[in-house]
């Protein structure tokens, strides 16, 4: 058993270019995500039917659809449209994609559950666009859905694993590689296992920490 | 009073939700100094005209004078954008019902916010400002608290140091006691009371008719969007010369020897 | 695409259902196990339960499902695919369960089992006549999303070989060179049922609010 981590450690290049992979994947389609899922809130808000319709049904049917579907259609499929992509784009698209919408519903929860006195009040005081935004409604915005963004990073950092049928070089390709290589299978898996579960500490360390931060302002 | 340029001048402000006259005709002024109490049953849009004073809500059709400047609508008669808005805005303070502070900033914070980042004083001048204030409502040692540690009592009187830090030419007062336990009432009008003496000018919308008797120069009573009586709180408390402006005290005085009872 | 792709398709779906339900029918009284587990502090278990949650609420199903069909057979227990699909997608609907169930206990008010000790109920009788009849209530639009969820990540079974939809559409789109029409069935086939799941437990959340405010 040893001799088999042994084995993983020997390969560990490929195994730190695939978590390397996982991590850099991840924190861009959450970024990308969290702006994509921004605006697009700003449309399931809209109070104009031709703009909230649309964005409802997308929201929906990307929370109807299982991912690993989405990504072989935007890989395999899309080339018979004209579309080509390499599987990082493809992957970096699919993720990006896929969870702005999940995005775009927490976040029009959370502005919906924000008190609108502090805001009048910020109106009130001569605060107007971009200022009112940055130092009055953004703070309390964030603080309260850090834990909701910080579950959906978790998500996007699984799925992101799904990625791998469409050969993209992360840490599940890396792990599956090295245990058709050298027979470890269980020993290969579990390093995976284990640094999965590393990556969901942090976040959800991240999160703890920003929870403080609003406890303290509760 | 001698007469005097009004601070604020408001000119046939009419406003309507559908069917609603919410606002019907009215015109008032306040003198520079001035504290006005606007009085009347629920419903009689003493709320939405105080709202429309800094345009939080924007009346169908009048003129809103501030110092002799505009507030809404340009002298050329075009509509302030946002930018305008908030420039004349910074003039004005604005104490809430609904208390209204930024639970993300400590109370000094709250106090420093908007003359730091909208009128872009240097920090340390407001820091030094903003401590006096705070003395000033007796809540020097809870600068560094978080709001929501606060009672609703504190949290008022954070809310009118916080508007005072802009140093407004008007304040106005929007039923700041209403959301307030009884018990904790007292101390925020006890503040107001400062302020009226100290020649601040207020507009205060409120219920409590203690105050309004003891700290205000006029009282304005509307009901049903219509200015019914103004006059000073003497005569308005011991003889109204409106029928309207006599019910409205038989039923409050009812009230309180219903509750005295 | 021919009418026999469409029937193997939909031939895939049954096995998806199949794996669904199943999978479904086994993880809820293990999510509830676990969860009892640690509501009732149980001494061993309670902090076991609680690292293995964790570690299952992290692990992509891809990554479990790999694990457990390549990594089984070298103990030396022979799974095929179906097997190590449906045992991965247990053990990880399980942990997701447990939160939900965990979650819905801990809402219920200490007095209610106080009242039922003070009566002289035992253990079973208790939780059987008091806590789960008001605890699955609470738990039931977190236990249907989680059926959302599992039924979303069953094509996951068709990278270790089970031939569900999704490796029914990939194999007639690797025949016929045209990858999207087959694809776009799947989806056709997917969308429908996980809508349907979520419109119940949409349903379902309107239901408890209605009860709560007539309450």
């Amino acid at each position: 058993m040893m001799r088999d981590f042994a084995t993983v450690w020997s390969e560990r290049g490929l195994l730190f270019s695939g978590l390397g992979n996982t991590v850099l994947l991840s924190v861009l389609a959450g970024v990308a995500a969290l702006l994509l899922g921004a605006l697009l809130s700003m449309l399931l808000m809209s109070p104009k039917r031709m703009l909230l319709l649309p964005a409802k049904a997308l929201v929906d049917l990307a929370r109807c659809t299982p991912f690993l579907l989405f990504a072989y259609i935007v890989y395999y499929g899309l080339p018979s449209l004209g579309l080509q992509f390499d599987a990082w784009s493809a992957g970096l698209f699919a993720l990006t994609a896929y969870h702005a919408a999940y995005m775009a519903e927490i976040l029009r929860a959370a502005w919906a559950a924000q008190p609108r006195a502090p805001i009048e009040a910020g109106v009130a005081f001569g605060y107007s666009g971009l200022g009112l935004f940055r130092r009055i409604v953004l703070p309390p915005l964030a603080l309260s859905s850090a834990p909701v963004l910080g579950n959906q990073l978790i998500q996007i950092i699984k799925d992101s694993a799904f990625l791998t049928i469409i050969t993209l070089p992360e840490l599940t390709h890396a792990v599956s590689s090295i245990q058709s290589r050298h027979f470890i299978p269980f020993a290969a898996f579990l390093t995976a296992v284990l640094l999965y579960w590393a990556l969901c500490l942090v976040v959800e360390a991240g999160v703890a920490a920003v929870g403080r931060l609003a406890e303290a302002r509760r | 009073m001698p007469t005097r340029i009004p601070l604020l001048s408001v000119q046939s402000l009419r406003k309507s939700y559908g069917n609603l006259r919410v606002l019907d005709d009215i015109s008032f002024t306040v003198a520079p100094g001035e504290t006005v109490c606007l009085l009347g049953p629920s419903g009689s849009g003493k709320s939405t005209l105080l709202r429309c004073i800094n345009w939080l809500e924007r009346p169908d059709s009048g003129r809103i004078l501030i110092d002799s400047q505009p507030i809404g609508v340009t002298s050329g008669g075009v509509v302030m954008n946002d930018q305008q808005l908030a420039q004349v805005r910074t003039r004005i303070g604005m104490v809430f019902q609904q208390l209204a502070l930024w639970p993300h900033l400590t109370v000094l914070q709250n106090v420093m916010e908007a003359p730091v980042h909208v009128q872009r004083r240097p920090r340390d001048d407001v820091r030094a400002e903003a401590e006096a204030l705070l003395t000033r409502v007796g809540l020097f040692d809870k600068r560094d608290v978080f709001p929501a540690r606060l009672s609703g009592g504190q949290k008022q009187r954070v809310g009118i140091a916080r508007a005072l830090a802009m140093k407004p030419a008007l304040m106005l007062f929007d039923e700041p006691t209403s959301a307030l336990d009884p018990e904790l009432v007292g101390e925020v009008l006890a503040v107001m009371r400062d302020l009226a003496a100290e020649g601040m000018t207020m507009l205060v919308v409120t219920h409590e008719m203690a105050f309004a008797r003891e700290a205000a120069h006029r009282v304005v009573f509307m009901d049903h969007g219509v200015v019914v009586e103004t006059g000073s709180p003497e005569a308005f408390f011991n003889a109204p010369s409106t029928e309207r402006g006599r019910q409205f005290l038989q039923r409050f005085s009812n009230g309180r020897a219903a509750l005295a009872a | 695409m021919t009418h026999a792709d469409v029937l193997s398709i939909f031939s895939g779906a049954l096995t998806t259902l199949l794996l669904s339900i199943a999978g479904i029918a086994l993880g809820l009284p293990f999510g509830l196990g676990l969860a009892l587990a640690r509501w009732a502090k149980v001494p061993l278990l309670n902090p076991v339960v609680a690292v293995y949650v964790s570690l299952l609420r992290a692990t992509p199903l891809i990554t479990l499902v790999l694990l457990i069909f390549f990594a089984l057979p070298t103990a030396g227990v022979s799974v095929g695919p179906v097997t190590a699909g449906l045992i991965a997608l247990v053990l990880n609907t399980a942990a997701f369960n447990c939160e939900v169930w965990r979650a819905a206990l801990l809402d219920l008010p200490r007095d209610q089992i106080e009242a039922a000790q003070s009566v002289g109920m035992g253990r079973v009788l208790r939780f059987r006549r008091i806590v789960l009849p008001q605890v699955w209530r609470t738990a039931l639009p977190g236990l249907i999303n989680e059926m959302s969820q599992l039924v979303k990540l069953t094509p996951v079974l068709a990278v270790v070989g089970v031939v569900d939809i999704t490796r029914a559409a990939v194999r007639i789109g690797a025949q016929t060179y045209e990858p999207l029409p087959p694809f776009l069935v799947a989806l056709a086939i997917y969308i429908p049922i996980v809508y349907a799941l979520v419109s119940v437990q949409r349903w379902v959340e309107r239901r408890t609010v209605q009860r709560e405010a007539t309450a």
